[in-house]
């Protein structure tokens, strides 16, 4: 029987790669439109294998909230920094509690990464 | 005269020890910041059967973790349960994987380990200490029973999250 060679994935390891969102408590604080709450976000991409990142507003338990932002996937190329809003509306400010970032990562990439990774930052309770 | 010019002289030599205060500036708070050190890699040491395992000839991803303020992160690290992508596969695969903590940055973190929570595939780590902490990963697919896989790529994904406190 011939033997099956399979590969896989792999960033040649060494290659730190890091992704950091700024801050881990924001507050929602009133926007120009009324019944709607905003709050900036900092993100640095240091992963050289990931170029998007997508945003999401989940509740405690995980379930997606209803938000805006400029684009829920965001391109941040390797060592780009970008600040972004994200307005949520004041009737679902209450359940709101994580926002959060993930590393979309490419199926074909050569380099096919195999980390995922995600950050989720929580809303402070002063704000709300 | 005299005066003047000793009165001029004098603010000449003066001014350039006038200074300015420059302050710098800089906040510590909460951040996390999570670093792939090393994605996995899957060895193939019989036909039906891929793993991290360095014994099966694999490389065990490892996440790196750092934590600036203590108590205000939950690392939660989800091990595969199935591929992101690979050749067509007709039979179920059997997963296994769990991660532990390789390496830890400040004494205080060894329990880290033993207060971890698992369930299915996934481990939350309390981060209640400021520093780095190391996590493997390891992860074994097994394909049907005895089964061969096909030949191809596979890929899997460890997914690994920070969620504030």
């Amino acid at each position: 029987m011939r033997r099956v060679v399979v590969v896989i994935a792999c960033l040649w390891s060494s290659v730190s790669t890091a992704h950091e969102m700024l801050p881990s408590h924001p507050q929602l604080r009133p926007s120009y439109v009324s019944g709607v709450l905003q709050t900036q976000m900092h993100l640095f991409n240091k992963r050289q294998d990931v170029e998007y990142y997508e945003i999401a507003v989940f509740d405690e338990d995980f379930r997606p909230v209803p938000f805006v932002t400029g684009y829920r996937v965001i391109r941040l190329q390797y060592l780009e920094q970008l600040k972004f809003d994200v307005y949520v509306l004041a009737d679902d400010a209450d359940r709101a509690e994580y926002i959060c970032s993930r590393s979309k990562l490419r199926g074909n990439g050569s380099n096919g990464a195999m980390v995922a990774s995600r950050i989720c930052s929580r809303f402070g309770d002063i704000a709300r | 005269m005299k005066a003047k010019i000793i009165a001029s002289a004098t603010v000449i030599i003066c001014a350039p020890a006038i200074a300015e205060e420059t302050i710098i500036m800089g906040n510590v708070e909460s951040k996390c910041v999570i670093n792939t050190d090393t994605t996995g890699v899957y060895g193939n040491p019989i036909a039906g059967k891929l793993s991290t395992s360095t014994a099966d000839g694999g490389v065990e991803p490892v996440i790196r973790y750092d934590v600036a303020l203590g108590g205000s992160y939950t690392a939660r690290i989800v091990a595969p349960n199935s591929f992101s992508s690979s050749p067509t596969l007709t039979d179920t695969v059997f997963w296994e994987g769990s991660s532990s903590v390789k390496e830890v940055s400040d004494s205080l973190m060894a329990d880290y380990d033993a207060n971890a929570v698992t369930y299915e595939y996934t481990t939350e780590y309390d981060l209640h200490t400021a520093g780095t902490t190391w996590f493997s990963v390891s992860s074994l697919a097994e394909y049907g029973f005895g089964k061969a896989y096909p030949a191809g790529e596979y890929r899997a994904v460890v997914i690994a999250e920070c969620i504030a406190n």
